[in-house]
């Protein structure tokens, strides 16, 4: 709230040299901050009111279930079933037992360890991957051919996780599956769900995400390669000392964008995965899984399951704080 | 041997191209060929079992071999067509309704936030940020839905994913590069605020709200995990539940009805069939996905 305000009292004055010399004045002769607001609420009177519906919508789907934070400090006598919200505000004992409990959960590390590792992996694997196809494209003779490969290879995007991971499944199917006969079931098998959730991830969205970067390798200036041809640099160095470097603001800031969007992504893939097999499996649980597993399915604890609800929010928030600080302060812009 | 110089002999008028690019060239292709397969193998593979009878998917490889429509005729008039056609219709609902509402309000939004001089802009700008970055997880959000009563309804999905602060801060953006003097030639002409939005600001900003719109509707049609969190998966549910969502389902086996023989056969082909139907809507929307990527990507791209 502070921090907005003295924004907001940052943008007034940049606001004002450009158009309104008159509420300089007046901010001088009576001083206020409030009542230069004041006079521009008049001046905006009707237009104010387009952001009510946003606002409203906000308000009652994003502001009023925080303050279910709250159920997460209840006994575990909470009711669902009744699911009235002020019943079980009212009832019950307050407890800080749920946080406790989420620390000595052996499940919940497992779950932090495999967002973790498909996380990283998935950065490690499908981002690169993404920035090599979008410069093979940008270097291929004819653009035409360029585009049309791109607009192949982004089909997946637009495929739901329901029917890639039913794709997949099919053509892994030890039985009538053109790959799963010579593989075997590995869509099934333990050691393999993680290779394959990073797997599909690249087979969906590589495509895709490398347009950015296409396009960002498209508004290089087309004078700086041809001098270096003059100069006898082949296409590596001129892939390594020139596309590579010119991108880098954009790199840099999807690369920002993918870690702080992290807890973001993933539980739909996940989940529809670990249905192939039809159990759930320890070491296949994610966050989002483990979290929609106890709440949604078993429904036993659900203070606690809304605790687990609230760490997963705040370390979604830490990385994305740490995101915006890093883009702030490299980039000189924020996320937002 | 001076010929076979000869042969080989640089073309002066073109910059050479030594031997290493010529093999960075065919690895390029070949690599690309290579890409490009391994996206469309598997969709022909597993599309072509639509089309295909259930006997023979162990031959199905490239293209349907025993051609064969029953899948399509048991989804879209069998057994399960009356559960198919009604998700199918909850669909086009949710995505409609979510693309209009979400990104009508938040445009509307966007507008006045998008004046350097608006009262409170930081403030507000604030008020919808925080949302964006921090939620409190899918209890609570469920018991709102309970206490709305929108339990195992449509309407649930819907009003969930109005709030969509990504395309405020697109269209914001967008709006500020427009210029200001058409908009006060409007005023002076005594337009209102509200004409002002629709006749002059709209409609110069088709390419984002195109964009937008677009986004909007790819991630409705396709996502379903809101779906899992307010929709029953069984039968109290079955009303409610978005395509998405109900070939997820089907996925599981359990859904289908083991004691059809003809079915244990063809439970592939069923899913393909329900598959291809599902994708028709985005194919229809594909040509606006070769618009923009030929159109030089403008939309979204930062400057290198």
């Amino acid at each position: 709230m502070q921090s907005g305000v003295r924004e907001e009292t940052a943008s007034a004055e940049q606001a004002v040299p450009v158009k309104q010399t008159k509420t300089r004045k007046d901010e001088k002769s009576s001083g206020g901050y409030w009542k230069t607001q004041w006079k521009q609420v008049k001046r905006y009177k009707r237009l104010l009111w387009f952001i009510l519906p946003a606002a409203l919508f906000t308000l009652v789907f994003s502001y009023f279930p925080m303050l279910g934070v709250l159920f997460s400090f209840k006994g575990p006598e909470f009711d669902l079933t009744k699911a009235d919200v002020l019943y079980n505000l009212t009832h019950g004992s307050w407890t800080f037992q749920n946080y406790l409990d989420i620390f000595v959960d052996d499940s919940f590390y497992r779950a932090i360890a495999n967002t973790l590792i498909i996380n990283v992996f998935r950065l490690l694997i499908c981002f690169p991957l993404s920035i090599v196809i979008a410069i093979q494209l940008s270097e291929l003779k004819s653009q035409k051919l360029a585009k049309a490969i791109l607009i192949i290879i982004s089909i997946p995007n637009f495929l739901s996780w329901a029917i890639v991971v039913g794709t997949w499944s099919g053509l892994l199917d030890p039985d009538v599956g053109v790959l799963g006969r010579f593989t075997g079931h590995i869509m099934a098998e333990d050691s393999w769900f993680k290779p394959l959730v990073v797997f599909l991830s690249a087979w969906k969205g590589a495509g895709w995400g490398c347009i950015l970067f296409y396009s960002a390798i498209a508004s290089i200036d087309k004078t700086y390669y041809e001098s270096a041809t003059l100069d006898g640099a082949n296409r590596l160095q001129k892939t390594w000392y020139l596309t590579l470097p010119s991108i880098m603001p954009t790199i840099a800031l999807m690369l920002v964008l993918n870690i702080s969007g992290m807890m973001a992504v993933g539980f739909e893939q996940v989940y529809t995965m670990m249905q192939v097999k039809s159990d759930l499996v320890d070491s296949q649980i994610i966050l989002d899984t483990y979290l929609y597993e106890i709440s949604v399915v078993n429904r036993t604890n659900i203070p606690f399951a809304t605790g687990l609800g609230v760490f997963n929010g705040l370390i979604a928030l830490a990385l994305m704080l740490i995101g915006n600080a890093i883009t702030t302060k490299t980039m000189k812009r924020g996320l937002w | 041997m001076k010929s076979l110089k000869q042969l080989f002999k640089k073309n002066p008028n073109k910059i050479h191209e030594s031997r290493v690019d010529v093999g960075l060239n065919i690895l390029n292709i070949v690599l690309l060929s290579a890409m490009v397969i391994v996206v469309l193998f598997p969709l022909l593979n597993y599309f072509s079992l639509a089309f295909n009878d259930g006997n023979f998917n162990i031959d199905v490889v490239l293209f349907p071999v025993h051609p064969s429509f029953e899948a399509f005729d048991y989804v879209l008039a069998g057994e399960i067509s009356k559960h198919f056609w009604r998700s199918f219709g909850n669909s086009v609902i949710i995505t409609a309704a979510v693309t209009i509402m979400s990104n009508l309000v938040e445009a509307m939004a966007a507008y006045p936030l998008s004046k350097r001089d608006c009262p409170f802009r930081g403030t507000i700008m604030m008020y919808f940020i925080i949302t964006m970055l921090f939620s409190a997880g899918i209890i609570p959000i469920y018991l709102v839905m309970h206490t709305f009563g929108l339990l195992n309804n449509i309407w649930s999905i819907i009003l969930v994913s109005v709030s969509n602060v990504t395309h405020l801060l697109y269209f914001k953006t967008f709006f500020e590069g427009i210029p200001t003097d058409i908009e006060e030639a409007a005023r002076l002409d005594g337009a209102s605020d509200i004409a002002l939005f629709f006749r002059i600001v709209v409609p110069m900003s088709l390419p984002i709200i195109g964009s937008c719109c677009f986004f909007s509707i790819v991630g409705t049609w396709n996502s379903y995990g809101t779906a899992m969190l307010f929709i029953s998966g069984s039968a109290a549910g079955q009303d409610a539940q978005p395509l998405s969502y109900y070939i997820y389902l089907l996925l599981q086996r359990s859904a289908l009805n083991k004691d059809n023989p003809w079915l244990v056969m063809n439970q592939r082909n069923v899913e393909a069939a329900a598959m291809v139907m599902s994708i028709i809507p985005i194919l229809l929307l594909y040509p606006y996905v070769v618009r923009y990527i030929r159109s030089g990507l403008a939309i979204g791209s930062v400057k290198g």
